[in-house]
């Protein structure tokens, strides 16, 4: 078998507002108990890739706190192993790329001992099995690959995606989707190259620009033709989170049973780091309904369409409508929300009323007592 | 803790009044609480006292137990001073040998904890509900120059006959041990929870080896210690604690949980938390036409019927229109569609078929496994 080396990059990944102010895009809360990078760290585990790197653009203590030292999804934790690369020289915000992290990390970076390298980023969340990709790409003879997924609904979603001009499973030529039509072959960001290209690639990258990302590169030199690149689809759910309304959107999206199934799949579980919390506990006058509520939750009042994560306490006469409760939240007595994400360790005493839009929920920041 | 403190925890007991749940498991391994096996309260008790060493011995159907403390690393066990080994009855060069009681599963280890050379030995029992950390009655042990500790609870006087109970003078020094006595002398029960000092221990172990005993705690051990004069102190325990040896006490140690109307607190409260295995589960589900009140449920757990005053656990699935009331439902199980179960315990990968009702008359606490069809 083929050695891989999995790359999970948050580098070049939106900001979903005040979500990613202080955190990377990996270590964002989802569906109550995951991070959104367990996605992609789940999918190298379950396709059998047990070395993987994490390039971390910002607030590696987040990163860390949450991967530990890999054994929620490395197999052998001896010939496994998980790396956390990190920039920690970089002259302004804009040289913060994916590359020049690998460069600078270059030393424990090019000693891998790896015939093929997959890059996938954290906010595409998808069960996606790379075997069968990375196969396609051994058999191709080429040197880079990139996955998409043609979608009909580019007029609504994966705005400001890459979209991929694809001939006989090559990319002829890449554009950005600004939403005009409603099919297109939407990059997924998620790429495989043979791993000695990959090192050479990222080492002359700088000659062309010191700005470039991955997907700069790959876009340059196929658009170049300096390298034909290899087209797969992939013909799974994909949920991509771009911005907050897409946070919003696919977590609330996943209270469906029918979208929930494309998702979490039974032969493809996703890992997550563990809180030793107790199971959720329900109060007497609980009433809860088309919800999920992660453990050491305890419910006292009424939950209505929303999510809630670990250790919130929701006391009695209180109504949480259509809202995401991030882990820790405190909703007082007789308080109502709807349309609400509150972050971390938020506490909701005084006010009795909190209430966003559908399109537009209210926001509240991390740790703030209201 | 700065004392050199080993624990082993009795776990190779069958438990043969939980019927069908532990005809494949040893009991400590039964589950509790939705997420939680039996055996994760002493275990993570030793934990959070700060006790670095635990032996957990086990006999009967070990696999599962064994499997299930692997590393320990559940407990905190993988880190760098700490063990936490499995240790079954084996054959040795003295020949193949069970288990022959509770002193016994000590005897034929010593050489372990002749390894580990310990100050003191606590022996633990891997099928008892409570939180707690040892160190306060290791201290007493200490300070109160012990040769044994002996932790007690006190129970109902009417109750006392059913327990080991010790009579104790002023200073809670130990008098007299009676074994289920028709005539109590005191409310004092033994929660089978011990503290030695090893040396001691251990000269009393290898007398009682070939000794003709039942090579008990209880019953040899601690009588013979009491009739050569040694200093044996009681240490009251206070707070929740209980032996889930039956179906009705297991049933009613949950509701204690799910209703939380007990002292055992496994909600705010960090210093003695419980850890325990962590599936690959989303978050329980609640479905557009559920309910659940006053009850308990873990991760993966999919509700779409009613739940009142139960226990569900981890990838259980209940369906639209079944009634689950006072029950304890174990990992894995469905309840299908318009099923009603009233006080019963459903047994891990039980399914329920559609319709099904189970202990209408709510009489004694029912417990069901396997396939239950009308």
């Amino acid at each position: 078998m083929a050695k891989v080396f999995g790359l999970c990059n948050m580098h070049d990944s939106p900001s979903l507002g005040k979500l990613t102010e202080k955190r990377p895009i990996g270590t964002c809360s989802f569906l109550g108990r995951y991070g959104l990078m367990d996605f992609a760290l789940s999918n190298f585990s379950n396709s059998g890739i047990d070395r993987v790197g994490i390039l971390v653009d910002k607030t590696m203590h987040s990163v860390i706190s949450h991967v530990r030292d890999g054994s929620i999804w490395i197999n052998n934790t001896k010939t496994g192993s998980q790396r956390i690369f990190f920039n920690e020289n970089i002259p302004s915000k804009k040289f913060n790329t994916d590359i020049n992290n690998l460069l600078a990390n270059r030393l424990h970076f090019e000693t891998e001992d790896a015939d093929y390298v997959v890059v996938a980023p954290a906010f595409f969340l998808m069960s996606i099995d790379f075997r069968k990709y990375i196969e396609k790409h051994i058999e191709s003879g080429r040197d880079i690959s990139i996955i998409y997924k043609k979608v009909k609904n580019a007029k609504e979603a994966f705005f400001n995606c890459d979209v991929l001009k694809v001939e006989n499973h090559t990319v002829k030529d890449f554009s950005v989707n600004f939403g005009r039509a409603k099919e297109a072959n939407i990059s997924l960001e998620t790429f495989i190259f043979t791993f000695k290209t990959f090192v050479q690639l990222i080492n002359h990258a700088r000659e062309i620009s010191t700005l470039f990302n991955i997907r700069d590169l790959v876009n340059y030199v196929a658009t170049n033709n300096l390298y034909e690149v290899n087209a797969f689809s992939f013909d799974g759910y994909v949920a991509p989170i771009l911005t907050f309304d897409d946070y919003c959107k696919y977590s609330m999206d996943l209270l469906s049973y029918e979208v929930r199934k494309e998702l979490f799949k039974e032969d493809w579980p996703i890992y997550t780091t563990t809180h030793n919390t107790p199971p959720a506990i329900y109060g007497a006058n609980a009433k809860v309904c088309n919800s999920f509520i992660a453990n050491g939750s305890n419910i006292q009042g009424t939950v209505i369409n929303s999510i809630i994560s670990r250790d919130v306490v929701i006391e009695k006469g209180a109504t949480v409508k259509n809202c995401i409760l991030f882990s820790g939240t405190k909703v007082g007595k007789d308080s109502q929300l709807e349309y609400v994400v509150s972050d971390k360790n938020v506490k909701i005493k005084e006010i009795k009323e909190l209430r966003g839009e559908e399109d537009h929920y209210m926001y509240i920041s991390f740790g703030a007592n209201i | 803790m700065s004392h050199n403190v080993v624990a082993m925890i009795l776990a190779g007991g069958k438990g043969t009044r939980l019927g069908l749940l532990t005809k494949k498991m040893a009991k400590p391994a039964v589950s509790f609480a939705a997420k939680y096996r039996i055996i994760d309260f002493p275990l993570s008790n030793c934990a959070n006292s700060g006790i670095n060493t635990v032996g957990v011995l086990t006999q009967y159907e070990p696999t599962l137990l064994d499997s299930y403390i692997g590393n320990g690393e559940k407990w905190g066990y993988n880190g760098v001073h700490a063990l936490l080994t499995s240790i079954a009855p084996r054959q040795t060069d003295e020949g193949a040998n069970w288990y022959k009681g509770t002193a016994d599963a000590i005897t034929q280890n010593i050489e372990f904890l002749d390894g580990v050379n310990p100050d003191y030995v606590l022996i633990l029992s891997g099928d008892h509900i409570y939180k707690t950390t040892y160190n306060e009655m290791i201290d007493l042990h200490i300070d109160s120059k012990a040769d044994a500790t002996i932790s007690v609870i006190e129970v109902d006087p009417k109750e006392a006959s059913r327990f080991g109970i010790m009579a104790v003078d002023s200073t809670d020094r130990i008098t007299e041990f009676q074994e289920k006595p028709k005539k109590p002398k005191s409310n004092l029960a033994s929660m089978g929870v011990y503290v030695f000092s090893w040396k001691v221990l251990r000269k009393y172990l290898i007398a009682d080896k070939n000794a003709d005993t039942d090579h008990d705690f209880g019953g040899d051990i601690i009588p013979t210690m009491l009739k050569d004069g040694l200093k044996l102190q009681a240490y009251r325990f206070k707070g929740y604690w209980r032996d889930v040896g039956t179906l009705s006490s297991l049933h009613e140690a949950n509701m204690d949980v799910a209703l939380n109307r007990s002292d055992l607190n496994l909600y705010n409260d960090s210093s003695t938390r419980i850890f325990t295995e962590d599936t690959y589960s989303l978050p329980h589900y609640l479905g557009k036409e559920a309910s659940i009140v006053s009850s308990i449920a873990n991760q993966g757990a999919i509700i779409l019927g009613h739940v009142k005053s139960s226990v569900i656990s981890n990838e259980v699935l209940i369906e639209e229109d079944a009634v689950v009331d006072r029950c304890v439902v174990m990992e894995g199980s469905i309840i299908k569609r318009g099923a009603k179960l009233y006080n019963t315990i459903v047994a891990p990968y039980t399914v329920i078929e559609a319709g099904v009702e189970v202990n209408l008359k709510q009489e004694e606490i029912a417990l069901v496994g396997g396939k239950v069809v009308r």
